[in-house]
């Protein structure tokens, strides 16, 4: 099966992307070879391997609290903010 | 000599033998910089002043008092930027350090300056960075590898002792075999990535980049161990890394796995690394053929995981918490979509939408579910070599330094430098490139000693001893 065809567009509305024309026309092509490379998965017989697991096993701490970072330091990158709040465009009509 | 040019573990013994002070290690350094920074760019930023200041209160009694080391800019430091060579991290600062940097500091080292890499740790040669390129120390036409080129261009140019970088996918290692250095990708793990900024969770490590093998081993031991605030670190006790003087490869079982030894690869590399391994021979080793049959899979399998977590980690740069923020947006949507399109090169915008697509509806299976099953499969590869063998022995990379501008129009050949390093990521073992000779034409050569997870001390032991008995890492790059 050869590699389906991508459609950037679509996929980089998806990540919040908005590519230019150029950049749509580049990446079709570069993506494409890339996903016919990737293509070659498809030929390596599975039999039964289990979905794989993570590769360290997590070791949680305690669910207690503990000192985090200052609202001001959480605050200080922030592109616009008033009253200890991030400033966003309007969401909700 | 320059102070600049000598090792960590020599500097702290003048240090302890007061012949030096740890003023005269920044002076030496912050003097190669000058001569040489403006041809190689390996930094985004030296931190002249700050340094300066810390060595005259620095304590040489710690571990790395006094030490000035260079940081890979995608790890946090309190108070400086941290651009991950991005245009969507403009103006940030970061409000904490990250694990390692803590743990750095409180073994006295001394912050020099940030370091050049390809934007958000995505490329191979540093030609990815929104802030110009990095040359190769060797050869200033030539790329220094990435995506950690500018820690391994200041450590092979002496203008660094002593860098962090991250490994994904080879990250470290690469870079260090093309400028001439001994870079470390530790076990999964091992080292806290708390404050590095996210590429590919199930993937990044942090290591040091250096000139000798024992200095590797010394950084190791400053960062190693576990941390509350990433739980995938390992809870054992750290162990000390440190190399002994009189290490011997007699009796070790070196496997040669003939997946890394492929046609096209260039023949001076693999020569020097067979003469490599011809030389634990010699000195007691059994070399053992070993098969990896998975590895050709491994690139692909890595450029599906990779930019799946990517794509998910990458998320977060949105213009709303921190960094870049499109001006006057409409809307919320506008917001993302301008920030994101502006702010991020072509480079991470290729990967983020690879990555989105193999997760997207309809793909998922094909691509996300079966490249992780055949993860599986290099790992159990992995653990059935080290069933027979204590160490691996591989070339770094099929090739020395490219030249810039080369593969930058083909990011599939740029993707396939990384052959010999993505299926240690995608297994979650250690390694190591070390020196192991020179091309004709002047171009270093990096030997890759794979160790079983948690074996550091079995590939520093080896590459100690083999770097004892060769001055492979003492050559020094053309002025």
């Amino acid at each position: 099966m050869s590699a389906p065809q991508i459609n950037i567009s679509d996929v980089a509305s998806l990540a919040r992307l908005t590519l230019t024309r150029e950049e749509t026309e580049k990446f079709s092509s570069q993506l494409g070879q890339i996903l016919s490379h990737m293509d070659s998965l498809k030929q390596i017989e599975m039999g039964d391997v289990p979905e794989v697991t993570p590769p360290a096993q997590p070791n949680l701490r305690k669910d207690v609290p503990v000192p985090s970072l200052t609202l001001q330091a959480a605050l200080s990158n922030a592109p616009a903010q008033a009253n200890d709040l991030i400033l966003v465009p309007k969401i909700v009509e | 000599m320059s102070l600049a040019h000598e090792s960590i573990a020599s500097l702290r013994r003048r240090l302890a033998a007061k012949e030096i002070r740890c003023r005269d290690i920044v002076q030496d350094l912050l003097q190669q910089i000058d001569a040489r920074e403006k041809t190689i760019h390996a930094y985004t930023h030296v931190d002249r002043e700050a340094a300066l200041a810390a060595a005259e209160k620095a304590d040489p009694t710690l571990p790395l008092g006094g030490i000035p080391i260079a940081i890979k800019d995608n790890l946090n430091v309190l108070g400086d930027p941290c651009t991950c060579a991005s245009k969507i991290l403009d103006g940030y600062k970061a409000p904490y350090d990250a694990t390692a940097i803590a743990r750095l500091r409180q073994a006295g080292a001394i912050f020099l300056g940030r370091t050049n890499m390809d934007e958000f740790a995505m490329g191979s040669s540093t030609e990815n960075s929104a802030l110009g390129i990095t040359r190769n120390p060797w050869d200033s036409s030539r790329i220094p590898g990435g995506s950690s080129g500018g820690s391994a261009a200041a450590v092979g140019g002496r203008i660094a002792l002593a860098a962090l970088g991250s490994d994904t996918g080879g990250s470290i290692r690469q870079p260090a075999a093309l400028c001439g250095c001994v870079g470390l990708k530790p076990t999964y793990g091992r080292i806290s990535r708390y404050g590095l900024v996210a590429f590919a969770s199930s993937l990044d490590q942090i290591g040091p980049l250096t000139r000798t093998v024992e200095d590797s081993a010394i950084l190791l031991s400053a960062l190693a161990g576990h941390d509350p605030h990433d739980n995938t670190t390992d809870l054992r006790k750290p162990e000390s890394f440190l190399t002994k003087p009189d290490a011997s490869v007699k009796g070790l079982r070196v496997g040669i796995p003939k997946e890394y030894f492929i046609p096209g690869m260039d023949a001076e590399t693999e020569a020097a690394v067979r003469q490599s391994a011809e030389w634990f021979k010699k000195n007691g080793a059994t070399l053992v053929d070993i098969s990896l049959p998975h590895t050709p899979s491994a690139i692909a399998v890595y450029y599906i995981l990779a930019t799946a977590e990517a794509s998910a980690n990458l998320a977060r740069f949105d213009g709303v918490r921190y960094g870049r923020r499109a001006a006057d947006p409409r809307d919320v949507l506008d917001l993302y979509h301008r920030t994101r399109s502006e702010g991020f090169g072509p480079e991470v915008k290729r990967r983020i939408i690879l990555g989105t697509f193999v997760l997207s509806a309809g793909y998922t299976d094909a691509y996300y579910r079966k490249a992780q099953k055949v993860r599986g499969l290099i790992r159990q590869d992995f653990g059935k070599a080290f069933a027979s063998c204590d160490l691996l022995l591989t070339p770094t990379s099929p090739e020395p330094a490219f030249k810039l501008g080369e593969r930058t129009q083909d990011p599939l050949k740029m993707y396939l430098a990384d052959v010999f390093t993505i299926s240690v990521n995608l297994a979650g073992n250690p390694a190591i490139s070390l020196p192991c000779g020179f091309t004709k034409s002047n171009l270093p050569i990096g030997l890759q000693l794979i160790g079983p997870r948690f074996g550091e001390e079995k590939i520093l032991q080896a590459g100690h001893s083999y770097e004892q008995a060769h001055d492979w890492h003492k050559r020094l790059p053309p002025t």
